[in-house]
């Protein structure tokens, strides 16, 4: 008895100390994680909270308590943020239809299982590995004054002299949302493809058997199936398209005159060393608009998938 | 009805080689263009070849003074390769403690970690690194960014690490920790050499994200163009100089760039799709 007591005892006593030290080994190998998290994340986080009450810009006798005036301002009497932001949804709205109209079009003429389909998707994915700063560069060459599109479309007899394509908003935007595109359909056509496949053969069949028209079938069977991938690709896709950044500071660098900044990058232009105009950025402004950003990009996506989820019921 | 289904895939081809022909387009001309002088790419705009092929722009980046790509690639390369054994090892030890270990505040600390992934800021933070790398007297440059990047947290990787040993049957940690091996010796012995497929992945998620990297290396080398990165020299040219009077430089220099990826694509395009994955967690 008292021999099994303690047996018992230092099984638990050994069982305590192999927990303790796998848990010791467990922090050991995410220490660096850890304190990065600690000091490179939550730190500036809170730098981000403390100076958006402040008029700041790096300059320690110029630095004061300001109280919500940041925040005033920003809703009152500064605009340009939020046109920034008119320029990024406008953006989305011209990118997305295009691009998952095509990308799903295109998934759809793959999924005939026809020879080569699988090297048509790899080319199409091809753009999406290559770095925005230098698609910025590519496009600026085609789009050029003396560039590609210009002298072909002059060839063609379209035009009688060369448009300047980053002279105006609407041939700016369009020259950006054209690269965009190009730049990313690849990946949501690899999504869409990879849903269809997923769509039973049978399905198909007996609506063929039924009678039903290519249309019908399209918006009774295979819409529905996808749906919920359909919803992944949305979510996706907007947040990557309100969030772009470098590639229109490469591309248009806002140009002409700051009318096709998108918020990310117009906050990049204002405030990163390297990329900001003043040496002296007031930083404590930069830290009101990008508090503000952060809540709006949360929205978005909460309501995104609270939309999604009531869209998913519908089918 | 043969033949309808044959004129069905007919212009289905025709339409797939349309945009395939417009994906395709703008690297070959923009390679095409390497090729050219510079005259004849602002006077010939609307032909894609070459009239007399010339590798003078090649020889003239690698010899310039203020674009030399030679250090540029070079910065580039160690940039690259250092960040991918990094990410590897820190996502591939995150994946495993958080799929296999049992710890205090476990879930607390994935859950804060996960939530860096809905975290869109505009960056203005990096001005708080720029305090802390003061404090600990590290200069802003190339070695301090990849310093960085080692304690950062590689969130979407270390999903997929975890989602990949989650599928691994947990009998075999079980029968080697029964046999006296510890919590990380199973990691090295057992799983490490288990997960390699996913780890290929990550390492060429991770060598794209790093070879194609701008504003980052841009900011940590702004004082210092010795350590640009090709990208960022490139990006710098650009802005430099009246852009035109150096186009065949600058698309010189992005075919060097474009070269590496393209080539890993070309080789391990399976690995890149499979990173696709990645995409998904991203949100």
């Amino acid at each position: 008895m008292k021999l099994q007591i303690y047996a018992s005892k230092t099984m638990n006593k050994s069982l305590k100390k192999e927990r303790t030290s796998e848990a010791v080994q467990c922090y050991l190998m995410i220490s660096t994680q850890l304190i990065g998290f600690l000091v490179l994340t939550i730190y500036p986080i809170i730098w981000t909270f403390r100076w958006a009450w402040y008029s700041y810009s790096g300059i320690p006798s110029l630095t004061k308590y300001v109280g919500w005036e940041n925040f005033i301002t920003m809703f009152t009497t500064d605009f340009t943020y939020w046109k920034t932001w008119g320029n990024t949804l406008l953006f989305a709205l011209c990118k997305i239809p295009i691009e998952i109209t095509l990308a799903m079009f295109l998934a759809l003429l793959l999924n005939r299982k026809i020879k080569g389909s699988n090297f048509f998707r790899s080319m199409y994915y091809m753009p999406s590995v290559i770095s925005v700063a230098i698609i910025g560069l590519v496009f600026s060459n085609l789009f050029n004054y003396w560039g590609w599109i210009n002298g072909i479309l002059v060839k063609l007899g379209l035009i009688s002299s060369g448009i300047d394509w980053f002279a105006t908003k609407q041939t700016a935007m369009a020259v950006l949302v054209i690269g965009s595109i190009w730049n990313t359909f690849g990946i949501n056509v690899m999504y869409f493809l990879a849903a269809l496949t997923n769509v039973p053969e049978e399905l198909y069949e007996c609506a063929k058997l039924d009678g039903a028209s290519k249309s019908k079938t399209f918006f009774k069977i295979t819409l529905p199936m996808i749906a919920p991938v359909f919803q992944i690709i949305m979510l996706l896709s907007t947040l990557g398209t309100l969030g772009v950044n470098e590639y229109i500071l490469v591309l248009t660098n806002g140009g002409p005159s700051g009318q096709t900044f998108s918020v990310m990058s117009y906050l990049t232009k204002q405030f990163m060393p390297g990329f900001a105009e003043s040496s002296t950025p007031a930083l404590g402004y930069g830290c009101a608009m990008s508090l503000v950003t952060t809540v709006i990009f949360a929205f978005v996506a909460i309501v995104y998938s609270k939309f999604s989820k009531k869209m998913g019921s519908l089918y | 009805m043969k033949k309808k289904i044959y004129i069905e895939n007919a212009a289905a081809y025709l339409i797939l080689t349309v945009i395939l022909i417009c994906t395709v387009f703008p690297l070959i001309y923009t390679i095409a263009c390497s090729f050219k002088t510079n005259s004849e790419i602002l006077l010939h705009p609307d032909m894609v070849f070459p009239i007399k092929p010339t590798l003078n722009n090649y020889i003239t980046a690698w010899n310039s003074k203020d674009f030399h790509v030679g250090i540029l690639l070079w910065n580039s390369i160690y940039y690259t390769l250092l960040n991918v054994i990094i990410v590897i090892v820190s996502s591939s030890f995150a994946g495993y403690v958080f799929a296999r270990g049992h710890f205090p505040l476990k879930k607390t600390i994935f859950a804060c970690f996960t939530a860096l992934m809905f975290i869109k800021s505009g960056g203005i933070g990096i001005y708080a690194l720029f305090q802390i790398l003061d404090i600990i007297h590290l200069n802003r440059s190339l070695w301090a960014l990849i310093i960085l990047s080692m304690f950062s947290v590689p969130i979407v990787n270390t999903y997929l690490v975890r989602g990949y040993i989650n599928t691994l049957p947990k009998e075999i940690d079980e029968a080697a920790k029964i046999d006296g091996c510890s919590f990380i010796g199973i990691f090295f012995k057992i799983i490490a050499p288990l997960i390699t497929p996913i780890l290929a992945t990550i390492g060429i998620l991770a060598f794209q994200a790093s070879w194609n990297d701008y504003i980052m290396p841009t900011i940590f080398t702004l004082t210092q163009p010795k350590q640009r990165t090709l990208i960022v020299g490139l990006m710098a040219l650009k802005n430099s100089s009246g852009a035109a009077t150096s186009w065949n430089l600058m698309l010189a220099g992005a075919t060097i760039a474009l070269i590496p990826v393209l080539g890993a694509y070309a080789v391990a395009n399976r690995y890149f799709v499979s990173g696709l994955a990645a995409g998904a967690v991203k949100g």
